[in-house]
C-alpha cells in the first residue's frame, strides 16, 4: 500500500491541464477574457506579471471568503481570551490585587483585544495560504513553453480542461482566432 | 466594466453651477440668521444656558474642522492619489477654521458662565501650579495663538492647492507636504491644548493627558461623516457623479470605520487607566457621569459610538452601498454631538440630561456659520483640485 502511494506520488499526472495562449498587453488580455466568457467558457485563469484591476470581475471570480474566516477565528480569539482570563483569575489563581475584582472587563479587555488581533492575524495569513493552495511545489503551468515570460512581459490566458465546454481542439482554434499567440495544450 | 475605466472616463464639470451655488448659499444664510436670532433671544433669557449650549455646539464643530485639516495634511504626507477628487471639500472644510476665531468670541465673553476657575475665589479651587495657567487673560491669549496657527496652516495649504489649479505644477505637491509635516505636529499640540483649555478645564481638578487625542478623533470621525454627506448631496444633484464613485465612498467608509475603532481605543485607554488607579480626583469624571440620567448615556456610548457603527461598517458591501453609508453618516454626526454633549454638560447639569431648545439654536447658528464659509470657498474655485498630477489616477481609482 505504501509502495502504491509512493508510486502515485512519483508518477506524473496524465492528461491536459488546459489550453494556454499568450497576449501582449493588458487590454488585449482583457478583451480575450471577455470574448471567452461570451463564448461560454467558465473555467478561465490568467497569468500576468502584475495584478490587473478589474480582472477578477472580468473572470467572474467570486469575492474571497477570507474576511469571514478572519472574523470567525477572531471571535474565537475573543472567546479564548475571556475564558483564559476568567479561569486564571477566578479558578486557578484567585488573588485579590489592589482591591480589584477577580475578573473584570476593565483590566482584561487589553488581553481580549490582543488575542482577537492575534487570532485574526493568523487566520488572515494561514487562511490566505490555504485558499491559494500554498505552498505549492508543482504547477501544471510550468509545462507551458512561455511560462518564464509571465514574470516579465507576457499576459497568458488559460481555458482549463475542467471547463464543462472544454475541447482541446476547439479551444486552440478559438484562442488563435481571438489573437492569441503561442497557443498550446498544456499537460497536467 | 473593467475596460472602460482604462480607456475613456466621462469627465464631470469641476465647477458648481452658479444657480445651485446661490440657492445653497441663500439657504445657509437664512438658517444661520434664524439660528443667531434664536441664540440672541436665548442669551437675553438665560446667559448660562446659552453659554453652555453654545460651547457644546462650538466644540462639536471646531474639532470637525480640525479633523478636516488633519486629513488634508495626511493626504499630502502620504502622497494619496485616491483622495484627490474629494480633497477640495476637505480643504474647504479646513478653510472654515479661521472663522472659529470669531465664533470663539461668545465663549471668551462668557467665561464666568462656563469655567469655575474664572470666578472670584475660583483660583482657591486648585493648587498654585494651575493658577498661573488658568486665568482669563492667558486663556484668551492662548486661544488667539491656536487660531493664529490654524489660520496660517490652512491658508498656506489652500493657497498651494489653488496655485496648483492654475500652474498644474507637480512640485507644489512637495510644497504642500513640507507644510504638512510640521503642520501635523503643531496641529496636535495646539488641538490638545485647546481641548485642555476649552473642555477639560471646566472641571479644573480633573486631568487626562489623552483627552486632546480623544477630542480630535471624535472630530475627525464627524468630519468624515460630513464629507460623505456633502459628496452625496452633490451626487444627488448630478454633480461629480463620475469623479466621486463608489470606490471613493468605499475609502471614505474605511476611514470612518477606522476612526470608530480608534475612538474606542482612546476612550477605553482613558477609562481603564482611571479605573485601575482608582484615585478620587480622576474617577470624579466618570462619577458625575454615572449620576441620574447621565448614567444611561455613559453606558450607551460604547454601544452607539463603537459597537453598532463598527459591526455595521465592517463588511465590504456596507461601505460600498451608498444608502447605508449615508445613513451611518447622519448617525455619526448625531452621536458625535452626543459625545461632546456628554463631555461638557454633566459639569453643569449634575442631576441628569436636560436638553434645551438653545442646544439646537446654538448648533444651527454655529454649523450654519461654518457651512457658509465652507460654501463661500467653492464659489470661484474648482470643486476638484484639477491641477493635481494625481487627478487622473484618482479618477481611475479602483479598490482591489
Amino acid at each position: 500500500m505504501i509502495q502504491a502511494f509512493i508510486n502515485k506520488l512519483l508518477t506524473p499526472p496524465k492528461g491536459s491541464f488546459g489550453v494556454a495562449a499568450e497576449f501582449n498587453s493588458v487590454d488585449s488580455l482583457m478583451a480575450a477574457v471577455l470574448r471567452s466568457r461570451a463564448e461560454g467558457y467558465t473555467k478561465l485563469e490568467t497569468y500576468t506579471p502584475f495584478p490587473i484591476h478589474g480582472m477578477d470581475e472580468a473572470l467572474g471570480s467570486k469575492p474571497s471568503v477570507l474576511g469571514y474566516i478572519v472574523i470567525a477565528i477572531g471571535l474565537c480569539g475573543t472567546a479564548t481570551a475571556i475564558a483564559l482570563t476568567w479561569w486564571v483569575g477566578t479558578v486557578a489563581y484567585p488573588l485579590v490585587i489592589g482591591g480589584k475584582p477577580l475578573w473584570a472587563v476593565e483590566f482584561t479587555l487589553p488581553i481580549i483585544f490582543e488575542l482577537t488581533i492575534l487570532f485574526s492575524a493568523f487566520a488572515a495569513v494561514f487562511g490566505m495560504f490555504h485558499l491559494n493552495r500554498l505552498p505549492q511545489f508543482y504547477h501544471a503551468m510550468f509545462n507551458y513553453s512561455q511560462f518564464t515570460k509571465i514574470s516579465d512581459d507576457s499576459f497568458v490566458l488559460v481555458i482549463e480542461s475542467a471547463d464543462p465546454k472544454f475541447n482541446a481542439e476547439r479551444a486552440t482554434k478559438f484562442l488563435s482566432s481571438i489573437g492569441g499567440s503561442a497557443v498550446e495544450e498544456v499537460a497536467k | 466594466m473593467a475596460h472602460d475605466h482604462h480607456l475613456d472616463i466621462p469627465i464631470d464639470s469641476f465647477r458648481l453651477p452658479s444657480a445651485t451655488w446661490t440657492h445653497v448659499r441663500n439657504v445657509l444664510v437664512a438658517t444661520t440668521v434664524v439660528g443667531w436670532g434664536a441664540c440672541l433671544a436665548g442669551y437675553l433669557q438665560d446667559h448660562d444656558q446659552f453659554s453652555r449650549s453654545y460651547l457644546v455646539a462650538f466644540l462639536a464643530t471646531i474639532f470637525m474642522a480640525l479633523g478636516g485639516m488633519l486629513f488634508v495634511m495626511i493626504q499630502h504626507l502620504t502622497n494619496s492619489a485616491w483622495s484627490v477628487t474629494v480633497r477640495r471639500f476637505m480643504e474647504s472644510l479646513m478653510m472654515s477654521l479661521p472663522v472659529g476665531a470669531i465664533l470663539f468670541i461668545p465663549i471668551a465673553l462668557n467665561v464666568h458662565s462656563l469655567y469655575v476657575w474664572s470666578l472670584p475665589g475660583g483660583v482657591a479651587h486648585f493648587s498654585g501650579g494651575k493658577a498661573s495657567y488658568l486665568n482669563e487673560r492667558f486663556f484668551v491669549i492662548r486661544a488667539f495663538i491656536y487660531f493664529l496657527i490654524w489660520t496660517a496652516l490652512s491658508w498656506r495649504l489652500w493657497a498651494i492647492s489653488r496655485k496648483q489649479d492654475e500652474t498644474k505644477s507637480a512640485s507644489l505637491c512637495y510644497s504642500a507636504a513640507k507644510v504638512s509635516a510640521p503642520g501635523v505636529f503643531f496641529l496636535f499640540i495646539t488641538a490638545t491644548l485647546a481641548a485642555f483649555d476649552w473642555n477639560m478645564s471646566i472641571n479644573p481638578h480633573w486631568y487626562s493627558t489623552i483627552y486632546g487625542v480623544y477630542c480630535i478623533t471624535g472630530g475627525a470621525w464627524g468630519f468624515f461623516a460630513c464629507l460623505i454627506l456633502i459628496c452625496m448631496r452633490l451626487r444627488a444633484n448630478g454633480i461629480l457623479t463620475h469623479s466621486i464613485t463608489v470606490e471613493h465612498y468605499h475609502d471614505l467608509g474605511k476611514w470612518q470605520f477606522a476612526l470608530t475603532a480608534f475612538w474606542a481605543y482612546i476612550a477605553f485607554s482613558q477609562y481603564m487607566l482611571i479605573w485601575y488607579a482608582n484615585m478620587p480626583e480622576e474617577t470624579i469624571y466618570y462619577k458625575v457621569r454615572m449620576e441620574g440620567t447621565w448614567r444611561l448615556l455613559t453606558l450607551a456610548l460604547p454601544l452607539i459610538h463603537f459597537i453598532f457603527p463598527f459591526f455595521l461598517l465592517i463588511a465590504r458591501p456596507a461601505k460600498r452601498t451608498l444608502s447605508i453609508l449615508s445613513f451611518i453618516s447622519v448617525y455619526v454626526l448625531i452621536v458625535h454631538y452626543l459625545d461632546v454633549y456628554w463631555m461638557i454638560m454633566p459639569n453643569y447639569a449634575k442631576s441628569g440630561i436636560q436638553f434645551h431648545w438653545m442646544d439646537l439654536a446654538a448648533l444651527v447658528a454655529v454649523v450654519g456659520t461654518f457651512g457658509f464659509f465652507f460654501w463661500q470657498r467653492l464659489k470661484d474655485a474648482p470643486i476638484v483640485p484639477e491641477g493635481d498630477p494625481r487627478l487622473a489616477k484618482s479618477l481611475r481609482f479602483h479598490n482591489v
